[in-house]
């Protein structure tokens, strides 16, 4: 019954989703079952494409799991994207400015510890203007996404601007701040594993940990809480340096293991996605493997099925969009269950 | 003109007795007060009247003739309008639209128009508001003045005002008498739920007092002696028995110097090591903040807590909204206050929460405080006695030196109400120093070592020699002399 009750709606979510999304593309005349062949094979069929799978779904995991925390505590964090972006910053800038020419084993964790910190200072901005000023954070992230996604913008194009000054980028990344690659593979490189081993990590603090506890009750009932001599405002601070610095880890991964530079529009939007991610997820830090794993199967499979199936990749917005509505509307853990 | 008459009305909420065949006459063109204690049924009975609730039993009669009233809007169409003590209005409407709110036409015209419309109104009634204001930012004297120019512009002739001066301050509440006397005068009826004495004899016509869903009088105020009013509202049942726990008072464990917090204005309190100082009163009166103060939650304007003795815990009044966190484990609402301090041997080590000790612990504590559930169900399915057990244990599994509890047997059976009055003795006994808040008058009576009244915002001790339900009764309605 438990099991049924975890899986079956998010599963059902998913597949009811994907069958409003295949009406669509037979309306559109587009042939469903050939773009879900394309889909499939560009996310799953061969190892690159498995590969590919893999290394999109990282962000939307560590994102993913940033946004599920932070609500699970009732804290909105929407900001995921912008701390996303200013973790990459402050990577890049450690990693090509700061400390360029450091030797390996110092650069690379430098480089991803600011990351983490940028995101988590991010993200407690947005916990200072709602603890003192009563702001609330779902605004005050949204809005620090567009600072952070232009101040980004504004660094490559001037401060991290790449020495030969071409292009909109920064510099690329000195080999001793790039996470190495897996042997034997293309794509996978060393922070996988450890990404793949938070969700375990974030487990086990919100639901055997003291801090955990604390967290959930403050989300599930703030009265309560404090009247047990909980400080909900610390709880909230605490819960978006940890989201913060969540996002902020992903984006340093992105440009220290995945692209080896900084420039505009580095995500594709992960942060947005993340949310949808954590829904589906039913904001458990296990079940966001699997959703966020599908999230980026759908990601890496959307340009297989718009070169061989000649569908347009923007479907398959339309699918996750879709999915984030069912899952929602069927999904989100009622309040007290 | 509108006489109504309410007979034998019954009403039954889940295991709560509301109403059990309580009358209530009023005749055209009076203020009738409300009378009773909490939970007496006087905000069911008006209700009733309303279209809020539907009663089980009994009837209503307009005039003489046999109504039925089943919404709000069949009430005011009969000529009954209902103020809540907070005004239900729409906050973020201005005064003008919360005046057109619930008319069908007049939402459709110009605002100039409806600002020009409210202007007419409020002035006829002396309340010099704009109406272009949002209602949310008016004092809530003002929100509650026009919450009753509302009901009167949709054309009641009877008005019933539940409890308004709860939330207002002295200056405040002389101006709504003044209203209430105007009203009269203008031919209209008024019912008016109050729990102050002075209140009831300065505009009052006649009084009908309720006890345990029953009416137990109605008279005309002139001439009526407040003993008796005190004694119709408490009862003259003998103290319960049980003694109250009269062991050994040791030094001062909690020492309260001159509170003040909102409505309390300047409380000083003591409680012994083993002793159960008992604060009776109706709500409304200070509570809330008394509550909220020990809890830690609301800072003091003045004055000070000394806790002398550590640790001290705190059994919340409202079990399913401060108490428990409802969507929490049974078990993990038990060790919430343990996480709040950070989470320390021997429940959690290295932080971490250690399952198998916790499960002994919790184990150990359900059968020590008669907790029927499992340790991993959400507290949200325990039944109302054992989500109070579980409040029970939580405050007393560490042996707390002090312990505040408000309304502790709140809505419970009679087992329950037992079950919990015994172990708060025993806490006494053991040397942990109780301060009860309670509305419950037997409860106070049945365990204070010493008992005050709170009225007002400020306590008055019941002297040691007249300790009955008369001289509390009087107390509670501000008979201080």
């Amino acid at each position: 019954m438990n099991v049924v009750r975890a899986w079956g709606v998010p599963v059902g979510a998913v597949l009811v989703a994907s069958a409003v999304a295949a009406i669509l593309l037979a309306l559109l005349g587009a042939p469903p079952l050939e773009a879900v062949r394309a889909l499939v094979g560009g996310a799953v069929g061969d190892s690159l494409a498995l590969e590919n799978t893999l290394v999109r779904s990282s962000p939307l995991l560590l994102i993913g799991l940033a946004v599920a925390v932070s609500f699970r505590c009732g804290i909105w964090n929407i900001g995921g994207e912008g701390q996303l972006y200013v973790g990459a910053l402050a990577a890049t800038a450690i990693a090509t400015r700061a400390f360029g020419s450091a030797p390996p084993g110092v650069a690379l964790p430098l480089a991803l510890g600011a990351g983490m910190v940028a995101g988590a200072l991010w993200g407690g901005l947005a916990a200072v203007l709602r603890v003192t000023r009563g702001v609330s954070e779902v605004l005050s992230t949204i809005l620090l996404n567009f600072i952070a996604v232009l101040g980004v913008a504004y660094a490559v194009h001037g401060p991290l601007q790449e020495v030969v000054a071409t292009y909109p980028q920064s510099d690329a990344l000195a080999a001793t701040a790039r996470l190495p690659l897996l042997p034997g593979t293309l794509r996978i490189h060393a922070g996988l594993p450890f990404v793949f081993l938070l969700p375990f990590l974030l487990w086990l603090m919100l639901f055997r940990t003291a801090a955990g506890l604390r967290l959930r009750a403050v989300g599930l009932s703030p009265e309560a809480a404090r009247y047990a001599g909980i400080s909900t405002s610390r709880e909230t601070v605490r819960v978006l340096l940890l989201s913060g610095g969540l996002a902020g880890l992903a984006g340093a991964i992105e440009v220290c293991g995945v692209t080896g530079r900084l420039f505009e529009n580095l995500s594709p939007g992960y942060g947005f996605t993340a949310i949808a991610v954590a829904l589906l997820a039913r904001l458990h830090p296990i079940g966001v493997v699997p959703a966020a794993l599908f999230f980026g199967a759908l990601a890496s499979g959307s340009g297989a099925m718009q070169r061989v199936a000649h569908v347009p990749s923007v479907t398959v917005q339309v699918v996750e969009a879709l999915v984030i509505l069912f899952s929602v509307g069927f999904a989100l853990p009622r309040r007290g269950s | 003109m509108l006489r109504v008459e309410l007979r034998d009305v019954g009403k039954r909420f889940g295991s709560t007795l509301a109403l059990d065949g309580a009358d209530l006459e009023i005749e055209a063109g009076e203020i009738h007060a409300l009378l009773g204690e909490n939970g007496a049924g006087k905000t069911t009975l008006v209700r009733t009247l309303y279209g809020l609730v539907r009663p089980d039993r009994g009837e209503i009669r307009l005039d003489g003739r046999e109504t039925r009233i089943d919404s709000p809007a069949h009430a005011l169409s009969q000529g009954i309008g209902l103020v809540h003590q907070h005004a239900v209005l729409a906050p973020a409407l201005t005064v003008a639209e919360n005046l057109a709110l619930g008319e069908k036409d007049s939402l459709w015209l110009p605002p100039a128009r409806l600002a020009q419309r409210a202007r007419t109104l409020l002035e006829a009634y002396d309340l010099a508001l704009d109406p272009e204001t949002p209602a949310g930012e008016l004092p809530v004297a003002h929100q509650q003045r026009l919450g009753i120019v509302r009901a009167l512009a949709r054309g009641a002739r009877l008005l019933i005002l539940d409890e308004p001066t709860a939330v207002l301050a002295p200056s405040e509440v002389d101006s709504l008498l003044e209203l209430l006397v105007r009203l009269r005068g203008e031919g209209r009826t008024v019912v008016f739920i109050s729990h102050k004495l002075e209140e009831v004899t300065a505009v009052c016509d006649r009084v009908t007092v309720l006890r345990k869903g029953r009416t137990v009088a109605t008279r005309p105020v002139a001439g009526l002696d407040p003993r008796e009013l005190g004694r119709w509202m408490v009862g003259v049942d003998p103290p319960p028995p049980g003694e109250p726990p009269g062991g050994e008072v040791g030094s001062v464990a909690l020492r309260a110097v001159g509170l003040q917090a909102g409505l309390l204005r300047g409380v000083d309190l003591t409680v012994g090591e083993g002793e159960i100082f008992a604060v009776a009163g109706i709500d409304g009166n200070g509570q809330a903040p008394l509550e909220e103060v020990f809890a830690g939650i609301r800072s003091l304007e003045a004055g000070k807590i000394e806790v002398l003795r550590s640790p001290l815990a705190l059994i919340p009044g409202d079990r399913q909204r401060t108490g428990l966190v409802l969507g929490l484990a049974a078990e993990e609402n038990l060790i919430l206050v343990e996480a709040a301090r950070g989470g320390s041997e021997p429940l959690f080590r290295w932080g971490l929460l250690r399952r198998s000790r916790l499960r002994e612990s919790v184990r150990e504590t359900f059968s020590r405080f008669d907790v029927q559930g499992e340790p991993a169900q959400p507290a949200a399915t325990l039944s109302g006695g054992n989500q109070q057990r579980l409040l029970l244990a939580r405050a007393l599994r560490e042996r707390p030196a002090v312990l505040v509890a408000i309304n502790p047997t709140r809505g419970l059976d009679l087992a329950a109400t037992g079950f919990i009055r015994e172990e708060l003795r025993r806490a006494a006994r053991s040397g942990t120093a109780v301060l009860l808040v309670s509305t419950d008058l037997d409860e106070v009576l049945e365990l204070g070592n010493r008992i005050a009244v709170l009225f007002r915002g400020r306590l008055y001790p019941v002297e040691a020699g007249r300790r009955t339900r008369e001289r509390i009764g009087e107390l509670m309605l501000g008979q201080v002399g």
